[in-house]
């Protein structure tokens, strides 16, 4: 990646815009949206946890697709693509499972409970915290980025059925994108949607810095082996 | 012609385990210490639910999984053998099919230990078709011996094998473990469960899907490199 490419160039610009998107989206939540009846006050968790929970599945998608690639063309930017979006959705993953909990506490008196989704965003940030720990503890570079990369690929692939067994197991969760609407009111859906669209654009701009920060690092680390 | 090979890593690799033993010993001896440590949970007088016992029968199984593959794999590198098997005249797939063959034998081994070992401990005597039993446990031990063999290459090398290997495979196997708990449970006379046969699907679709990606993705994890 060099200094011109049209990625380095947009992060500054997808950080402002991130910024905006979640000072407007902070509008929608506090003034715009309408107080929940049941819930009240607690209900506008939702709109942190959804985004969360929705952008680290993505970016679990992006290490799928990047690992694949990778095992392909074995271009290290695919690598390093794989690496930043796994953080990104680890971190988001575990702030979903937060928020999550937090609601649970609120909704249904319980911290936890075995629900599909959270269960299966468990699992996730499981197997990618056991996904960067593989990384780490191997010294081989080329080694590290082909296990990775299987790793990523296999990752995915289990995503399916762990919801299956999780929601066969049982599940209380709400259907927030059901097929009548999930129960949600329209101006709610909106700010749900605005929430999404902000924090999108800034883990565009989290992940594009991230890939910065880790090409720089293969760089540096290039120039003391030659 | 069906090539079979493999055959031969796998008769070699049991040869190996068998001739001093302490491939087979080790799982055994573990499962049957996380079996006997369960037992103590329970309260004196209280029975062990069939779901509980379904669950220890296979936390004991996926820790004799971990180490069998560890052993497999660390042969080849303890004799620095390993480029051998990548020079022979046959596809990489077929270590990983012998791997996973000889893992699926020592596991029904340490298996055959720790089924008395569920009902002594964990007074588990309503057994019911053993047939459908068997059918089960292999079903599962597919799966198991799937990821086991793929991944099992992965920690070759590294000082904390073990618990590098159990952090990378023990979340994927969720799924298949719920499977086998709730089958298990059903047959060790727990309650009826009306989703028997769509948990026999999910274990199926893990082995299946597993089995594919191992036999694409295997050789990127055992080339050298």
């Amino acid at each position: 990646m060099s200094d011109n490419s049209i990625m380095v160039r947009s992060i500054p610009a997808l950080a402002v815009m991130g910024a905006a998107g979640l000072i407007i989206a902070q509008y929608f939540i506090w003034i715009y949206a309408p107080v929940e009846a049941t819930m009240g006050i607690m209900q506008k968790i939702f709109y942190f946890h959804l985004p969360m929970a929705w952008w680290g599945l993505i970016c679990f998608f992006v290490v799928f697709c990047a690992s694949l690639v990778f095992l392909i063309s074995k271009n290290p930017f695919m690598d390093r693509l794989s690496q930043a979006a796994a953080e990104m959705g680890l971190l988001y993953s575990a702030l979903a499972l937060a928020t999550g909990s937090l609601w649970a506490r609120a909704a249904w008196n319980t911290w936890w409970t075995w629900d599909p989704r959270l269960s299966t965003t468990l699992v996730m940030w499981f197997i990618y915290a056991g996904y960067l720990a593989l990384r780490q503890s191997i010294d081989n570079p080329q080694k590290m980025r082909a296990v990775s990369a299987v790793l990523g690929v296999v990752a995915f692939l289990n995503v399916p059925l762990v919801f299956l067994s999780a929601r066969m197991w049982r599940s209380i969760h709400p259907a927030v994108f059901g097929s009548k609407g999930g129960g949600l009111e329209p101006e709610m859906m909106t700010t749900v949607l605005v929430c999404i669209v902000a924090w999108g654009i800034l883990t565009s701009g989290i992940l594009f810095y991230r890939l910065r920060q880790l090409d720089i690092k293969d760089r540096v680390k290039n120039l003391f082996i030659f | 012609m069906l090539n079979i090979r493999f055959l031969c890593l796998t008769v070699k690799d049991l040869k190996l385990i068998f001739s001093d033993g302490s491939g087979i010993i080790q799982p055994v001896l573990l499962g049957l210490i996380l079996v006997f440590v369960f037992s103590l949970s329970t309260p004196i007088g209280e029975e062990v639910t069939a779901q509980a016992a379904a669950s220890i029968f296979w936390l004991a199984t996926s820790f004799a999984l971990i180490l069998v593959f560890n052993t497999l794999y660390s042969m080849e590198e303890t004799n620095q053998a390993r480029t051998g098997l990548l020079l022979s005249p046959m596809p990489l797939q077929h270590v990983w099919v012998s791997k996973a063959l000889t893992g699926m034998l020592l596991l029904l081994l340490a298996q055959l230990f720790f089924f008395p070992a569920i009902i002594v401990f964990l007074g588990q005597e309503n057994m019911a078709g053993w047939w459908t039993l068997l059918g089960v446990i292999l079903l599962v031990d597919w799966g198991l011996v799937a990821v086991g063999s793929l991944l099992g290459a992965v920690s070759q090398g590294h000082a904390a094998r073990d618990s590098l290997l159990s952090v990378v495979i023990f979340p994927l196997l969720i799924p298949l473990l719920l499977a086998g708990i709730r089958m298990g449970a059903h047959l060790l006379g727990g309650a009826d469960d009306e989703n028997l046969g769509a948990w026999g699907g999910i274990a199926f679709s893990f082995g299946a899907v597993f089995t594919g990606a191992a036999i694409v993705l295997f050789p990127f994890i055992y080339n050298e490199y």
